[in-house]
């Protein structure tokens, strides 16, 4: 119940996007499960010890009180419009490391990008400058600072901070920053223990290497995508819809590649950290892509060619190598039902039976559908899911999940942001959190995934960062740059 | 001891030695060509030398968390059922292909290419956990061990009295992984797969063609979600190590899959959190850019070829050309200056009804062109372009071969197989990745590790091999 009735007049949505904020519609809408109701469905697994222990020891609300894995590690990220080294930067950060962005003064694209370029999704820091979200929520425990490189005196401050970092992470395009004489090359002379990642989309070497416009634009996501066979593998096929209306190979909606390239550069840094510390003292240099990163977990896609010139084809919501594995319509939305093994395939069939004698008949009883491995040819799938779908379609997605989970099998609605942000575990962990954040106010955010740990979980500190916002403090820490000296450099245009 | 007195030539900055001189003058893809060295990577020391892993896992997310580590040189040791193995093992597409055996007791049974890149470079025991005759020999790997990756469901590996809880008091070196779907939580029992964690995480909800155009939500293809979670179990793996070292303690790292998928979203999250708007699919265009999407081609690069992926399916491109000048110049290569003129801003290029006007304009311009005449046409005025490539395409592409990212493996086992994996996440130049063999058979080095690691007698592998305990 409202308590008061506020005046407010609606023209067009414009006018709506203040009454969504998290003041007025906070979340979570609905309260998530509580301690009490949790240790009851420990309980009927006869786990209540093991699932306190767990919440002793995992919570992610403990996580502040504990110590980082990666403290003292410092790591310079510097790159444009690209998620990679944000996210590498943003997973090292996570975990401790101490994260310097270097920006050009003009700042970074993807500050500017904002969905259909809709200036009202952007968010003011208190300068009242305008910032995107994506660029937000992927710079993450980062410290701002700009420089400009195509200066002398640009290069020679980089050059300082680089001396300091053990991680540097770069996403230029390919030779710039060698030319520039601010390179691995030049670099790892000055300081040796550097370990220098390049993160880029197709290499920055070889036929294919990335390329820029001649008008200087950069290759982004999804050139990887598209180099890997990613694309041509994903969507749906002709057959199930028309081409120009789904049935064409589709990109990921998110820059995923990127996102790829991004973590395995962190997996790569972190190894190279450890030879470097325990054996050798060296650093190295590292380049990872989003076309080779994204092609590594491409399951057995090019092996599969390499055995009998098989190219794999669009299946949409199938799979080609599982049965049950996909999911299927049903009355409001779709239904994600999984179960390989012997043991899970015939639970699944257990549950549909129940409301769907012939489910059993016409898929259990049939010796084609017997053997796992035999469970995988085309007819097999086409069969078990029509069958799957006559279920479906006559409940919805709660109902099914309530009724699979009775059977313990691996199944779960197809869920919209708004529906995950309120999903019972989403929120009871939570994966979807808020922070406070000192220029953006309350922000949500996806949850750091190395935030459950006992000893050293990762965290988010902060979100995003003003264009700048740390340049006397770093620069004074690491060069020795003073106020006045800095106020020069400014009216330089240097930083 | 050093004499701080004297200036020795090593000490300063700058190139060393002729050969440094001559590296420093090198032109850079040259010299990336030369500090990467593909094919040389068995010259090259390991980055994880010495540490020991054990992978009680199954499917695709927990053993890639290993398979990392492996590649990186760690010693991984794959527990598996006996006689059955890893469940992907049963798993090929369409029931194609196969590699044999997967076991000495059942050499008509192969290993489907499921099982391909989840497990490379590792030893293969197998051991049944329930018994608690297995118990001591768990018990004894532990404690040679740094860590273990473990899937099952929570709780299982603690009534079998070998969760951490037990673990950390035989080894407190220890680091302990349990990845799986949910953790700790309300949903703590449900199971999760790579396509429970896109569906429910919110990413098939924003991949995939929007409902207006016809389209439904649609799967990343693969099992992106599985392999892409794990790589950030192996992140947290090293931290573990890196903090180890400084304090000599283990730690337990929960790792939910389901979570992984969101944390890729992007705005979305704060964009709902923010205004409560709920993003949706803009299928292959961008939300942010525009020019930046694949369109089709009218005809096919391969007309003859008698294989439906060649013949239909090659005629898409990426094209991208966002920045002002770049979409000028290419309405005019598609004679539709009005284009320019209507939408000179991205802001204005980039909302829906202009980016359909555009890319309709695109798709006419090219129905009556192949994709590579497009690209071409493009990439020759200096804009960027490339085609949508295939699993041929990919394999025969000159870059990937000389970067050595695809190439033929010569398996100790399985003998030629071709392995686009490891060698592709990443170069190294001084530590790189590396592949040793793809996968070995279940159980295939039970005397290796029970016999000559852990020092029991081969009357008693015996034993337990006829009592089916390994």
């Amino acid at each position: 119940m409202a308590k008061k009735v506020r005046e407010v007049e609606i023209n067009s949505r414009e006018d709506t996007l203040t009454l969504m904020g998290p003041d007025v519609r906070p979340w979570p809408v609905t309260p998530p499960p509580s301690p009490e109701e949790v240790a009851a469905v420990y309980a009927r697994r006869k786990a209540e010890e093991f699932g306190k222990w767990c919440e002793d020891n995992l919570r992610i609300e403990y996580a502040k009180g504990k110590p980082e894995a990666l403290q003292g590690v410092r790591v310079l990220s510097c790159g444009l419009w690209r998620m990679g080294h944000k996210f590498a930067a943003g997973l090292l950060g996570e975990l401790g490391a101490e994260v310097i962005n270097v920006e050009p003064p003009e700042g970074d694209p993807l500050r500017k990008l904002t969905p259909f370029g809709r200036e009202e999704y952007m968010l003011e820091d208190k300068n009242g400058d305008k910032c995107g979200l994506d660029f937000i929520h992927e710079l993450r425990n980062a410290y701002s600072v700009t420089l400009n490189l195509e200066t002398e005196k640009g290069r020679e401050l980089y050059t300082k901070l680089a001396q300091h970092a053990d991680i540097l992470i770069e996403e230029y395009p390919p030779g710039y920053m060698d030319q520039l004489g601010i390179g691995y090359r030049q670099l790892s002379q000055i300081n040796p223990r550097l370990i220098y990642c390049w993160i880029g989309e197709h290499g920055q070497w070889g036929p294919m290497k990335d390329k820029v416009s001649k008008y200087g634009q950069w290759m982004l996501d999804p050139f990887g995508q598209a180099a890997c066979s990613f694309i041509h593998n994903t969507g749906f096929p002709e057959d199930l819809l028309p081409r120009g209306k789904g049935g064409d190979p589709t990109r990921s909606g998110v820059w995923f590649a990127d996102y790829v390239a991004g973590e395995q550069t962190a997996v790569n840094a972190l190894a190279a950290l450890f030879w470097r510390d325990e054996f050798s003292g060296e650093g190295q240099f590292i380049e990872t892509t989003a076309a080779e990163a994204l092609m590594d977990i491409l399951d057995f896609d090019i092996t599969w060619y390499g055995f009998n010139k098989s190219i794999k084809a669009r299946t949409g919501g199938w799979d080609p190598n599982l049965n049950q594995y996909a999911w299927n319509p049903c009355k409001d939305g779709y239904m994600m039902i999984g179960g390989q093994t012997d043991r899970l395939w015939y639970r699944i069939g257990m549950c549909i039976e129940r409301e769907l004698p012939i489910f059993g008949r016409l898929i259990h009883e049939d010796p084609l559908l017997k053997e796992m491995a035999a469970r995988n040819a085309l007819q097999a799938l086409t069969k078990t899911y029509t069958m799957t779908t006559m279920w479906l379609r006559n409940i919805n997605r709660v109902e099914a999940e309530e009724k699979l989970m009775q059977y313990e099998i691996a199944a779960g609605p197809l869920l919209y942001i708004d529906e995950v942000a309120e999903f019972p575990h989403f929120k009871y962990r939570p994966w979807v959190n808020v922070l406070e954040d000192e220029e953006y106010g309350t922000l949500m955010y996806a949850e750091s995934t190395n935030a459950y740990q006992m000893r050293t979980p990762a965290r988010v500190k902060w979100l995003g960062r003003p264009l700048g916002k740390d340049n006397a403090e770093i620069f004074m820490k690491y060069i020795g740059l003073g106020q006045t000296e800095l106020r020069e450099l400014k009216e330089q245009g240097v930083v | 001891m050093k004499d701080q007195r004297v200036t020795r030539i090593e000490d300063l900055p700058g190139p060393k030695s002729q050969g440094e001189l001559e590296e420093m003058k090198m032109p850079y893809e040259e010299y990336c060509r030369k500090v990467f060295a593909p094919g040389q990577e068995k010259t090259k020391p390991e980055s994880l030398k010495g540490i020991r892993w054990l992978s009680t896992t199954m499917y695709i997310f927990t053993p890639h968390s290993v398979a990392n580590l492996a590649e990186l040189g760690a010693e991984c040791i794959k527990v598996e059922m006996p006689r059955m193995g890893d469940p992907m093992r049963h798993t090929s597409p369409f029931n194609e292909c196969y590699l044999y055996p997967l076991h000495d007791s059942r050499p008509m049974t192969g290993t489907g290419l499921g099982f391909t890149n989840a497990n490379p470079n590792e030893y293969y025991i197998s051991m049944d956990y329930h018994v608690p005759e297995m118990k001591e020999a768990f018990y004894r790997l532990v404690k040679l061990s740094d860590g273990l990756t473990e899937c099952y469901r929570p709780g299982t590996f603690d009534r079998w009295k070998q969760s951490y809880r037990y673990l950390q008091e035989l080894n407190p070196r220890f680091i302990y992984v349990w990845g799986g779907g949910f953790g700790y939580g309300p949903k703590v029992f449900g199971g999760s797969y790579d396509i429970l964690g896109q569906a429910h995480a919110g990413l098939a909800s924003v991949t995939g063609f929007h409902e207006d155009f016809g389209g439904h939500c649609t799967k990343h293809s693969n099992w992106c979600i599985d392999w892409y979670s794990g790589t950030q179990i192996t992140v947290a793996i090293l931290a573990a190590l890196y903090w180890r070292r400084k304090t000599g303690l283990g730690t337990m790292i929960e790792f939910s899959q389901v979570q992984a998928a969101t944390r890729c979203l992007g705005y979305t999250v704060p964009l709902y959190g923010r205004f409560g708007i709920v993003r949706q699919r803009w299928g292959n265009w961008d939300t942010q850019l525009c020019v930046h999407g694949i369109i089709l081609c009218g005809k096919s690069d391969y007309p003859d070829e008698p294989n439906p992926q060649l013949k239909y399916e090659a005629r898409y491109a990426v094209v991208s050309a966002f920045n002002d000048p770049d979409f000028k110049e290419l309405c005019a290569i598609i004679g539709r200056n009005d284009l320019w003129d209507q939408y000179k801003t991205l802001q204005q290029r980039v909302r829906p009804q202009a980016q359909i006007a555009i890319y309709k304009a695109l798709e006419e311009w090219a129905a009556d062109k192949t994709r590579s005449q497009v690209v071409k046409t493009l990439t020759d005025a200096g804009l960027l372009a490339m085609p949508v490539m295939n699993d041929k395409e990919v394999y025969e592409c000159e870059h990937f071969r000389q970067r050595g990212t695809i190439r033929w493996l010569d398996d100790p086992v399985f003998g030629d197989v071709l392995i686009q994996s490891g060698y592709s996440c990443g170069l190294m130049s001084k530590t790189p990745r590396r592949v040793n063999w793809i996968w070995r058979p279940v159980g295939a080095d039970n005397v290796k590790i029970y016999h000559e690691m852990l020092g029991y007698p081969m009357s008693k592998i015996e034993e337990w091999y006829e009592k089916n305990l390994i």
